[in-house]
């Protein structure tokens, strides 16, 4: 009887749980194809308005390459610097290796709200004028970690042998990399690329103190949400969590990343 | 693969020159600046304790109030990631994959928009007053549902989970079931094993849950300042507010390290106490 009692619990437990996670998301969904103009019960029935007010509106198109252009540099970015740094880094011992991750990931414990102060500040102090080109640096320091967390552990257990009997066949190290590491690695790359773009996508808080003044989508929905009750911002909010939603999907699967 | 140390340094040598330039740079003049201070809007590079003192005598509450929520959502969301995850690992069979992919979903579904979300859930109008009545079991909308402490646990609860569950989840997949089984044959009840076996085999999983779950919600402001009320509001707030409104950057600097630094003790301290209530007995 015990037993059976535990298992109604864990799948209560579970099914909560689930709702808990999912529920906001998909009622935002939902709410963006909704006639009415608060997300509120009962709903009135289905319109993709909101979404043909959004692409009306001049900001909205200004957010939007503003965000293109930012998260493919941070992407691009991100991915070839940490790409080398976790080659490097998978060369070393473990017991050199470990401290050297911990440090480079230590921008991720960092408040986004010191982090975007700090570089306002010091921007400011060198009389730098801020725009999208200050921005991404500000995010590839915190979003270079991921990458380089995740090309290292599959560069971690790489088996060398292989580069070893292409060397021996005679290859030069270029021609090693270009035929023997790089197909082999290429779907973890691709993963950490998705996952880098996607979390630029999102960035919000260090693009806001940085961009001085200029759009993303996020700073967007930031405006939106002090200036008035706007439901194109259902709209917005469903575009940026179908990018990074699906931008993580094809990442799991092209890195079969599990944990 | 090139074994030469100098490749090798070449090789970091972009990660670290952005990491020194954009993050050990910035932080260090943060840091410098918070021993600065403002008077007449100009800056004024004397070194001085004052906007130390400062925090002392009139942010004193609100980084006791910090603390409190920060350690209560750490709390809440590490109980609740370690039983998700140990659903995944143990209970759910084969239904375990399609949490974990659930998990890694919310994970990325977005800082701002999740905040938002809960915002047209619990406000007035919102989804959850507007649903109850519909169903009858209101009659009026329940005011408090938004703009307090409640909300701005729920919130980031809610966007720390996966965060929290991944880390957890890693290291009890290195359980082994045999372990589990050997312990029920001997006799042990379910709880005792919980203590004597599982809890003392992901530690690591769940100090990091912890941390990062502690870190981010001591250090958020956005969303006290969207689903909290006025008595809500955190440190994060303020140095916010000393930086953008009131232009004295020392003391908004100040404050930020000064819950930096409350957060890093709490964490050495947390860290030794976990370590030993979760040691095996």
């Amino acid at each position: 009887m015990t037993s059976r009692f535990a298992q109604a619990v864990w799948v209560l437990f579970g099914v909560a749980a689930v709702t808990f996670m999912l529920s906001p998301l998909i009622l935002l969904v939902l709410f963006s194809f909704g006639q009415n103009s608060l997300a509120s019960f009962p709903m009135r029935g289905l319109t993709v308005d909101w979404y043909g007010r959004l692409f009306a509106n001049a900001d909205f198109r200004v957010a939007l390459k503003n965000s293109a252009v930012i998260s493919v540099s941070v992407g691009a970015v991100s991915v070839i610097v940490g790409n080398l740094a976790a080659f490097a880094i998978a060369r070393l011992r473990r017991r050199h290796a470990g401290p050297l991750l911990a440090a480079a990931t230590l921008p991720l414990m960092m408040p986004p709200l010191v982090l975007a102060l700090a570089l306002l500040s010091a921007y400011s102090a060198l009389g730098l004028s801020l725009g999208p080109s200050t921005v991404v640096p500000g995010q590839v320091v915190f979003i270079q970690p991921f990458v380089i967390l995740v090309v290292y552990a599959r560069m971690a257990d790489f088996d060398e042998t292989l580069l070893d009997s292409a060397r021996d066949l005679g290859a030069s190290p270029l021609q090693a990399f270009f035929t023997v590491t790089l197909p082999i690695i290429r779907p973890t790359v691709i993963g950490a690329a998705l996952i880098a773009m996607a979390l630029s996508l999102d960035e919000f808080i260090i693009t806001y103190y940085t961009i001085g003044g200029g759009l993303t989508l996020p700073t967007l929905i930031w405006g939106m949400l002090r200036r008035s009750v706007d439901p194109s911002i259902n709209a917005l909010a469903t575009l940026i969590l179908c990018a990074t939603v699906g931008a993580t999907m094809l990442a799991i699967r092209a890195t079969r990343y599990r944990s | 693969m090139p074994r030469n140390p100098v490749i090798l340094a070449l090789f970091c040598l972009p990660a670290a020159l952005i990491f020194l330039l954009f993050f050990v740079g910035p932080f260090a003049y943060f840091v410098v600046m918070s021993f600065w201070s403002v008077s007449l809007f100009k800056l004024s590079r004397n070194f001085t304790f004052i906007n130390y003192i400062d925090i002392y005598t009139d942010y004193l509450y609100s980084l006791g109030y910090t603390f409190a929520i920060a350690l209560i959502i750490g709390v809440i969301t590490t109980t609740l990631a370690f039983a998700f995850a140990y659903l995944i690992r143990f209970r759910a069979g084969r239904l375990g994959t399609l949490l974990l992919f659930v998990t890694l979903l919310t994970m990325f579904g977005g800082y701002l928009v999740k905040i938002y979300a809960w915002r047209t859930i619990l406000g007035t109008t919102g989804i959850l007053n507007t649903g109850l009545e519909g169903l009858g079991l209101i009659d009026e909308p329940l005011p408090w549902l938004l703009y307090n402490s409640g909300a701005v646990v729920t919130t980031l609860t809610h966007f720390l989970l996966p965060f929290a569950v991944l880390p957890i989840y890693g290291s009890l997949r290195g359980i082994s079931e045999a372990q589990l089984a050997a312990a029920r044959d001997l006799g042990a009840r379910s709880t005792r094993t919980l203590v004597d076996i599982v809890l003392p085999q992901c530690q690591t999983g769940i100090i990091v849950a912890f941390m990062l779950a502690f870190f981010i919600a001591a250090g958020d402001y956005v969303t006290p300042r969207l689903v909290g009320g006025t008595a809500t509001a955190m440190v994060g707030n303020f140095v916010e507010s000393q930086f953008i409104t009131a232009l004295d950057a020392p003391q908004g600097s100040a404050l930020a390290v000064a819950i930096l630094a409350v957060s890093a003790g709490t964490i050495l301290i947390l860290r030794a106490v976990m370590h030993r209530a979760l040691a095996p007995r």
